[in-house]
């Protein structure tokens, strides 16, 4: 009972902060919104028992690229003030990509279920048996593509460096 | 390679001086502590006697003092901080002599610049080093520094002759050249 | 082996009493309920508590260092000080200020007292005494104090003010900086200790701690963290974020009240937060010191409380934060930051390697004498 409880009020959290994150039209605090998004994320790993995960998402997502984010942010000159609200063909061309991405995810989920659940079960991974399979070189070890997770880092930047560009 | 012994041997240098410095705060933590606590120490509180705080006209056991209410320190001051005001009495010989009524001094408007002393020509008044002067009225602050009934101390009395001397000596010399130093200055004024 | 020697002062007792007795008439879920709660109000209130003493105890400590009396009016010696100091704090206005972003404005101060809570909750205060121990308790508490830094730099955003501003930048390049040290320390201590858990890494440490046991690299290992956690909380020679002569007060000049008493809060239990964690890594945490082979002697020290042992050296290393803050003027940014890459980093990442060649071949205390440690 007290997961269920608790997972809703995760749910919740998440919905009502992605929301407003898209919609508020101050980017600081849709940047902020994000933030409780990330952390509300991270509590429906430590739900699960992720607890490597669960410290990862909070010390790479809320420590790192929220800080990243909000200082770019900061050395933007006013930002926020005076956005003109986009023309209505791209709403609907954003709109339709949105829902087009959702779609995909959802498809995604849907189909694969069953092995998440699986997954679920071998929760609790120490991190020595981690540490094993990003360093060691048996099979079903040596996690490159692991790495490939900084590309989104790289994202990060670019974006922020958009975000911080005068025009 | 320089360059790489300059990091080290900076490094090196530096810890040594954080070192340093952390001793001399090490040897400062046990030092005596040199707060005063003042109102429990009051006995034992040692104040500088050159410590200015309060002007006062020294009285005689015969309840007599040395101010002749020339004016001089109201004068000289730069505040305005004291008020003489004298009478006009006739003497047994029939000389006609000014004598101190009040001599007035707001502590309030004091900068403790100790000109009025400096300037005096009988000594006759100084500053003291009784420090606790609050209270509670500004009224207060105004005192009158003469005690009751007080009168100028004759300066034929041969009881000190030694001290009289110089006063008699000093007192037409420095008085001249007050005035003289006066009177310059009151045209300017108005 | 730990319960051979009599501790008759633990508090293992009354929890597992407590916990018994609860069981005994209630279901699972109001028995977990209700020792939450406790759990919880507990933390809040030695947060607060600790707060206040070591608020005093700073004030003391750096009245000594400038041969002064510190302050000794309120209570003897001064006691209560901080109790006033508390009350007053409490009572004061919160300032609304104009054209601020009201909504992140007061949800900053939020941010900086749940991070540091967070961390809170995973110290190990004692036997019994160890709210959460996660199998990765080190990267847990890094993870977690990394949140801090996101209420200062709201604060600075949303106060609307250039002196918040830069004061939040300031902090903001130096919090990011010195993280990365302090993260590193640690990990050189983990691959000693070969775990990341807070309770076994204690226990590994019951006849050598780690400052010990891997010699010159766990030295450097823990004066860089000390380094490092001393400018993660913005303190001493590093507090430049609210460098008074020149930014009136950083970060939180607009903040009154309860939310300036957030960031006050935080402060002082962050100087808390990284003593008591490097004294969990590198002290051996509440374990009292022990020798092998001297019975007696063990027995005598056990007798002494384990959470004795952990706020006593916790307490020595707050003094020595406090030392080297009233030592040292105050840095400039160029200084720090090369402090941080030009010297700590580099150093640090040497030491982790150094480390991993000393585990490997054995040459850590314990390998080399094991009949000693």
């Amino acid at each position: 009972m007290a997961h269920q409880i608790i997972f809703f009020v995760l749910a919740l959290i998440i919905a009502t902060f992605s929301i407003l994150a898209v919609t508020s039209k101050r980017i600081i605090r849709s940047a902020t919104y994000l933030l409780f998004v990330l952390l509300a994320t991270a509590g429906l790993y430590l739900l699960l028992g992720y607890n490597y995960l669960f410290a990862v998402q909070i010390a790479v997502y809320a420590g790192g690229v929220m800080v990243l984010f909000i200082f770019a942010i900061l050395l933007t000159n006013k930002p926020g003030e005076n956005l003109k609200t986009e023309l209505p063909v791209r709403r609907v061309v954003a709109g339709a990509t949105a829902v087009a991405g959702l779609a995909f995810c959802a498809h995604l989920i849907y189909w694969n279920i069953k092995k998440v659940t699986v997954l679920v079960e071998q929760a609790d991974i120490t991190p020595q048996q981690l540490g094993h399979s990003l360093m060691g070189t048996d099979k079903y070890q040596y996690l490159l593509p692991f790495e490939t997770i900084s590309i989104l880092l790289l994202a990060c930047i670019v974006g922020a460096i958009m975000i911080a560009r005068r025009r | 390679m320089r360059s790489i012994a300059k990091y080290f041997s900076g490094l090196f240098i530096g810890i040594s001086s954080l070192l340093k410095g952390m001793s001399v705060t090490w040897r400062e933590l046990w030092t005596k502590k040199v707060t005063q606590q003042y109102p429990e120490n009051r006995d034992t509180l040692v104040i500088s006697d050159r410590f200015r705080c309060e002007l006062v006209m020294p009285h005689d056991e015969n309840n007599e003092h040395a101010c002749t209410a020339c004016g001089i320190c109201q004068m000289n001051c730069p505040n305005g901080t004291i008020v003489v005001t004298s009478q006009m009495i006739e003497t047994e010989d029939g000389k006609k002599k000014k004598i101190l009524d009040t001599h007035q001094w707001d502590l309030g408007m004091c900068t403790f610049c100790n000109l009025c002393v400096i300037t005096c020509p009988s000594d006759a008044i100084k500053f003291e080093n009784t420090y606790e002067n609050a209270v509670f009225t500004r009224s207060k602050l105004v005192q009158k520094i003469n005690h009751e009934g007080s009168k100028l101390r004759e300066k034929k009395k041969e009881v000190k002759p030694v001290e009289a001397k110089p006063v008699v000596e000093a007192k037409p010399v420095v008085e001249k050249k007050a005035v003289e130093e006066v009177k310059p200055e009151e045209p300017k004024a108005e | 082996m730990i319960l051979n020697y009599s501790q008759p002062l633990e508090v293992t007792n009354l929890t597992s009493w407590l916990d018994s007795t609860l069981r005994g008439s209630l279901s699972e879920f109001w028995v977990l309920l209700i020792e939450f709660v406790i759990v919880g109000a507990l933390l809040l209130a030695a947060y607060a508590v600790i707060a206040l003493i070591l608020i005093y105890a700073e004030r003391k400590i750096t009245a000594f260092f400038q041969a002064r009396f510190g302050p000794n009016r309120v209570g003897k010696w001064g006691l209560l000080q901080s109790v006033a100091d508390m009350i007053k704090i409490l009572l004061k206005e919160i300032v609304k200020i104009n054209r601020s972003d009201r909504f992140l404005f007061f949800a900053a101060p939020f941010f900086m007292i749940v991070a540091s809570m967070l961390t809170f909750g995973a110290i190990p205060f004692g036997k019994a005494l160890h709210a959460i121990d996660f199998n990765i308790g080190v990267l847990y508490v890094t993870a977690v104090s990394s949140l801090g830094i996101i209420g200062v730099l709201l604060a600075g955003w949303s106060s609307n003010n250039k002196y918040s501003m830069i004061g939040a930048m300031r902090s903001g390049a130096q919090f990011v900086s010195y993280e990365l040290s302090a993260g590193f320390a640690l990990m050189t201590i983990v691959v000693l200790a070969g775990t990341m858990q807070f309770s076994t890494m204690i226990e590994g440490q019951r006849y050598c701690w780690n400052i010990f046991n891997g010699h010159i690299s766990s030295m450097i290992a823990f004066v860089i963290y000390l380094i490092s956690g001393h400018a993660e909380t913005n303190r001493g020679p590093f507090d430049l974020p609210e460098a008074e002569s020149e930014l009136t007060a950083g970060y939180h000049t607009e903040y009154s009240g309860l939310q300036f008493g957030f960031y006050y809060l935080a402060e002082y239990l962050n100087m808390f937060i990284i003593a008591s964690i490097a004294t969990t890594v590198f002290l051996g945490g509440y374990l009292p010191i022990q020798v092998k082979g001297w019975v007696d002697f063990n027995g005598i020290m056990d007798y002494i409380p384990s959470y004795v042992w952990f706020f006593g050296k916790t307490a020595v290393l707050i003094f020595l934060s406090l030392w080297v803050r009233w030592s040292f003027p105050r840095l400039r940014i160029d200084q720090l930051l090369n402090l941080e890459w030009k010297y700590l980093l580099p150093i640090n990442l040497v030491n982790i390697v150094l480390m991993v060649i000393l585990v490997l071949t054995g040459l850590t205390l314990t390998d080399l004498l094991p009949g000693i440690f």
